[in-house]
């Protein structure tokens, strides 16, 4: 047993390796319970969204300052896009267009800017595929700020945003501004993916805001522990994904991106627990036929 | 002494989109009393409900909610149409009766035992406090009509605004909502019932505004709810009429 989960502590040990864990653990709670929104609100569109719009303030923000200029980038370019969403859904009779025409030619303007650069291929991957191994001690300090801020946003408005999600017309009618939520809500969405980005990279962020919220619902009904249960479980993928990188590495000098091992490592755990649900699902079934059918019983 | 003025609006205009929706509304509603919004589809009684709630812009006349030009915060309660709402929500009965209480609660604040007995208490007024654990999504139709009801009742409202509220419901869930309604009369609460089922406007309400794009009528529901009145308010939809045999006024020997 120590040989199998001795790796999940020993990878941890070396420094790239624990700053790395740190990063994740952290996203893993943010993006657990800003994701429980998401899936709440179905606003995995809006998301996808808004991590393309992200990539372009990333991209000028890395060719005007390098790694210490993308975050700046990256951050402005999350709260505009995040103003620049609500304002569309706001409006747009069919968002869905509006959000699919900005963001895409936003995601552009970011592969025009990178391709200026002389190591195009090399830095482009950087910032789609991400650079987990490799974040230095102040890009640590700097997610952990970022998921902070995100993390305050959405739990001092909790209880609203699931109201909203529940029923928008009544939180309007108790006096509360729905497009403040939603700017609120956005913003912090937009934190996740600037701090995700420079960890597992652009593409996979989605992954990162979307799985563990999704794996929560098909786990339970009880709204209170749909949060701790994504978060939880994001946490543990994290863990798990890092290690198996590392031993690949260590053990079989396969070296895999790490990004996309954690992201596989959550997609993985969604399937495991989708076929959990479709096992229950399917026991539960047969003790249905016992009563007769609704309409027999209304005529008889 | 009569009661107190919970809603009073004059000459008002209400438009989705800067296009007139809902024109020439006049009418005034009392502290404990009831008065129904009768209509066909479409002719303005959700209108009328959001422009009161300050949800739709408001483009002539005035509202005045408890004799303030804007409703003060939490003071009216609404319970929306159900079929609004999306069935696979994960939440119970209870958590969204609490909803109610956010107001109160404000940003920071969890619910405390003071909550818990709003819900509770409210939960028993609309008869549903064995099902407080079950699933919202899990309830009957005329169950979450009680449960949104049971939720406006939580925040404690002086004034209720009801959007069809008897849609679709069996007798008994019709006769615990009508109870409800009946109890929180007696407790002071202004009831403002949108409605296309004369039947229930009889049941619950003083008086009667008839609504058809404008103001057709407002008054007593025995000197509104006239044959005359009732086709000029129904006379695009014969078939709205069909399902309420209690519509034509002639039968009761007016």
């Amino acid at each position: 047993m120590a040989d199998l989960f001795g790796p999940l502590v020993t990878a941890f040990t070396l420094p790239f390796m624990a700053r790395a864990l740190v990063v994740l653990l952290a996203l893993s709670l943010v993006a657990g319970i800003v994701g429980v929104l998401v899936n709440l609100r179905s606003l995995e569109f809006i998301s996808d969204g808004l991590t393309h719009s992200v990539f372009p303030g990333i991209a000028i923000g890395f060719v005007w300052g390098g790694r210490e200029g993308l975050f700046v980038g990256a951050m402005i370019a999350a709260v505009l896009a995040a103003i620049v969403l609500t304002v569309i859904t706001r409006r747009a009779v069919s968002g869905d267009a509006a959000i699919a025409i900005v963001f895409t030619a936003m995601f552009s303007i970011g592969i025009l800017v990178v391709s200026r650069q002389t190591n195009y291929a090399g830095q482009l991957e950087q910032l789609l595929f991400g650079r987990l191994l490799t974040v230095t001690a102040a890009e640590v300090t700097q997610t952990l700020v970022i998921c902070a801020i995100a993390l305050l946003l959405v739990g001092l408005t909790l209880k609203q945003q699931v109201f909203r999600a529940f029923d928008r017309t009544a939180i309007a009618a108790a006096g509360y501004r729905p497009v403040l939520l939603d700017l609120v809500l956005n913003v912090a969405i937009a934190l996740v993916v600037v701090a995700a980005s420079s960890a597992v990279g652009n593409l996979l962020v989605l992954a990162v805001l979307i799985v563990p919220g999704a794996v929560a619902r098909l786990i339970t009904v009880r709204l209170w522990a749909l949060f701790p249960l994504a978060a939880g479980f994001a946490a543990l993928c994290a863990w798990v994904g890092l290690t198996l990188g590392f031993e690949a590495s260590v053990t079989a000098g396969i070296d895999l991106p790490s990004g996309a091992t954690v992201v596989l490592v959550l997609v993985a755990g969604y399937l495991l627990v989708l076929l959990g649900r479709l096992a229950v699902d399917r026991m539960r079934r047969p003790a249905q036929p016992a009563t007769p059918p609704q309409p027999e019983s209304v005529t008889a | 002494m009569p009661a107190p003025l919970a809603l009073r609006v004059s000459g008002a205009s209400f438009a989705y989109a800067q296009r007139d929706a809902l024109t020439g509304i006049d009418f005034d509603l009392h502290a404990g009393e009831a008065v129904a919004l009768i209509g066909p589809n479409g002719s303005g009684k959700s209108t009328l409900l959001k422009g009161i709630l300050g949800l739709i812009q408001q483009t002539s006349g005035t509202v005045e909610v408890l004799g303030q030009p804007a409703a003060p915060a939490g003071s009216i309660g609404y319970v929306p149409q159900t079929d609004e709402l999306d069935p696979e929500f994960p939440v119970s009965l209870e958590q969204v009766v609490m909803m109610g209480r956010y107001r109160e609660l404000g940003w920071l604040r969890l619910p405390g035992k003071k909550d818990r007995t709003a819900v509770a208490a409210a939960l028993e007024t609309v008869g549903l406090g064995r099902l407080s654990k079950t699933r919202f999504g899990e309830l009957s139709g005329g169950q979450q009509q009680r449960g949104l009801l049971a939720r406006a009742v939580a925040a404690g409202p002086r004034l209720l605004l009801l959007d069809e509220p008897f849609n679709g419901l069996d007798q008994s869930n019709r006769d615990a909502l009508v109870g409800t309604v009946e109890r929180l009369k007696a407790d002071g609460v202004a009831v403002l019932v949108s409605t296309h089922d004369l039947e229930l406007a009889r049941a619950v309400c003083e008086r009667v505004l008839l609504l058809n794009g404008s103001q057709v009528a407002f008054g007593p529901r025995e000197s509104v709810l006239t044959l005359d009145n009732v086709q000029r308010t129904f006379h695009e939809v014969g078939v709205e009429m069909d399902q309420h045999t209690l519509v034509v006024p002639g039968h009761e020997g007016h």
